[in-house]
């Protein structure tokens, strides 16, 4: 019994990595189709270098990404040090309609998002991808900030405030330091969160605003040329990189929800 | 008559003029009229829920009270936010940073406040100094014990010298014996540093030992502000009577005749302050049982009654005696107790008397 769920928990570790692999090797493959090995080859490194379509797309995207995530978890922190530091009415109720978007489905939030927009005549554009953005990774970024603040002992800012920092010096001196991780696990996600969104880009977006996500979508009818695979190879070490930057431990207990203890 | 209240010279540390805290419809503070000198170790006792914390928060500025004036050192802090109110706090929690070394969490204030460079290593180590921590400096708080973040939190709020540090029953956490030389400590180290003291707490023992002022909250309203010797002697109602040390609180009636009340199936007792009340009123003594003497024999003036119980507990003995309606205890001193009293059975009839000044006629 034991050796069967050992080798189902291989084979779901195998079908989790089979993809990410097969990106990987396929992105050095030098023929153009993903059926026949062609011999290794960097062609496809080279011709996603050149292709000013595809890097434009990647542009859009982590602007999007970057400042949506920015926001996510300025405002995010904002809230959760409001939910968590002060038991006002209508606390339940504030905290449920922070969170609602987690819930609600994505195709319902684009569809609004574009009726609202188109309502109030703004024209589609990065900034009101952003703004779509905003709304799927504002919940995320709350609920991560919110429990790192709700494990600080609540009278930190307040000794803060009465050893004379002013509030800003209360973030920067004390906030800040304890929650740093909390912070940049509330960024990642919800960067991650941004970058590989299609559904809320698709109805938010306007002309010049096409992501990377919405290219490669759309490449699909076309068939997925090796450059994309050289980009998500790009891409799989660049999360590698983040990963192993930020460390193996300070992310599992950022997963975890808890604070650090620097 | 209150030795260690302040010279009118100065003006008082704190003075609280009408201080009122309304949380919705119900009052968490009802008007606080009070002075705190300068240098003074100011306790304010109550059980919990009696509104001293939250009259704490306002004079810190936590709280914005919903009507009334503070003033600090002569000067109004109304509307002037806690970080620039020249006093410190010390938490119940501590509230130390935890990301910061015992040096750094004293030398914050100094920091925050861009203290000249030079002066600020010497301050903070003469802060903990002041409080025996001077070896740990480079410590971390989660490696230091409940007494040792608590000597942190003590210097970190003194460090920069502030008119007045308030203290939210900081020995609540601690030990038996560790509260008993904290009490100590910190009244040494309030003299040596020379900063009034506002301290909170539902410990009238603690108050006790360590205040120059007492004031006694209950519900919301400030009972009584005096000496422990003020408190504790001449209580002003049952409340306060009841709540330090332990006290005797006989129903009597005002006759009006002067120096004595009536117990109802006693008889008049002697008692002072019973003119403060209307002739037939219903009225209260108090009097302490270690003011209480008992004799196995009748004496002159002395009321009789039925010994309830004797409680031998070493170098005291406990009388618990039925005196018409009431229970009364005496508490006598060993080695003062009469071959015959000692003798006494429950049952046996008992008479108790005490002088005059030591029985005070309360109204409420």
């Amino acid at each position: 019994m034991d050796r069967v769920v050992a080798w189902i928990a291989r084979l779901v570790f195998v079908f989790l990595y089979v993809p990410i692999v097969a990106v990987i090797v396929y992105s050095f493959n030098a023929s153009r189709s993903t059926s026949t090995w062609g011999g290794v080859s960097l062609q496809w490194y080279g011709e996603l270098f050149r292709d000013g379509a595809l890097l434009q797309t990647l542009r859009t995207s982590l602007i999007v990404g970057i400042s949506a995530a920015f926001l996510a978890t300025l405002i995010g922190f904002l809230a959760a040090l409001g939910l968590s530091r002060y038991r006002l009415r209508g606390h339940r109720f504030v905290l449920g309609a922070v969170l609602l978007p987690l819930i609600v489905p994505e195709i319902v939030l684009g569809a609004a998002l574009l009726s609202v927009f188109s309502f109030a005549d703004i024209r589609l554009s990065i900034f009101t991808m952003v703004l779509g953005h905003l709304v799927i990774t504002l919940p995320l970024a709350t609920l991560i900030l919110m429990g790192a603040l709700s494990s600080l002992d609540p009278t930190l800012p307040e000794a803060a405030a009465d050893l004379g920092a002013s509030p800003w010096q209360t973030f920067t001196r004390v906030l800040f330091p304890l929650t740093r991780s909390a912070l940049l696990a509330a960024f990642l996600l919800s960067f991650t969160t941004s970058f590989s969104n299609i559904v809320i880009s698709t109805f938010t977006g306007g002309v010049g605003s096409t992501t990377l996500p919405l290219r490669v979508y759309s490449l699909l009818k076309t068939g997925v040329t090796p450059e994309i695979n050289a980009l998500g190879a790009l891409l799989i070490l660049l999360t590698i990189g983040i990963v192993s930057a930020v460390g193996l431990r300070q992310m599992r207990r950022i997963l975890a929800g808890s604070t650090p203890t620097p | 008559m209150t030795p260690s209240a302040p010279a009118a010279v100065a003006a008082p540390a704190v003075r609280l003029a009408g201080i009122t805290k309304r949380f919705g419809d119900t009052t968490a503070v009802h008007p606080v009229t009070l002075e705190i000198g300068q240098n003074e170790f100011f306790s304010i006792l109550g059980p919990s829920g009696c509104g001293k914390t939250t009259l704490m928060r306002m004079i810190t500025g936590f709280e914005t009270p919903t009507d009334g004036s503070i003033e600090l050192a002569g000067s109004s802090v109304d509307g002037v936010p806690t970080r620039k109110r020249d006093l410190n706090m010390l938490f119940q929690s501590y509230a130390l940073f935890p990301h910061l070394t015992v040096f750094e969490n004293v030398a914050f204030e100094l920091r925050v406040r861009k203290a000249p460079k030079r002066e600020l290593r010497s301050r903070v180590e003469a802060a903990l100094n002041l409080v025996r921590l001077g070896h740990l400096a480079d410590r971390k708080p989660d490696q230091l014990s409940g007494g040792q973040r608590q000597r942190v939190a003590l210097a970190r709020a003194v460090v920069s010298r502030p008119a007045v540090v308030l203290l939210d029953e900081p020995l609540g956490a601690l030990d038996q014996q560790l509260r008993k030389e904290m009490q100590i400590e910190l009244k040494r180290m309030q003299r040596e540093v020379g900063i009034t003291f506002i301290y909170v707490t539902h410990d009238q023992e603690e108050a006790l030992t360590m205040s120059d002022r007492i004031a006694v909250m209950s519900q919301g309203r400030l009972l009584q502000v005096g000496s422990p010797q003020d408190i504790y002697d001449r209580p002003a109602s049952t409340f306060v009577a009841a709540f330090i040390g332990s006290c005797n609180v006989i129903p009597a009636v005002n006759t009006g005749a002067p120096g004595t009340v009536t117990v109802a199936g006693v008889g008049p007792v002697p008692a002072v302050g019973g003119d403060a009340a209307l002739s037939g009123a219903e009225v209260w003594v108090a009097v302490r049982p270690e003011r209480v003497a008992a004799s196995a024999v009748r004496t002159p003036g002395a009321a009789q009654g039925t010994l309830l119980e004797a409680v031998y507990i070493g170098d005291r003995w406990r009388y618990v005696v039925r005196l018409g309606e009431a229970t009364v205890t005496a508490s006598v001193d060993s080695a003062e107790v009469s071959p015959e009293l000692a003798a006494l059975a429950p049952g046996a009839p008992v008479w108790l008397s005490w002088r005059p000044e030591h029985a005070r006629v309360l109204t409420e």
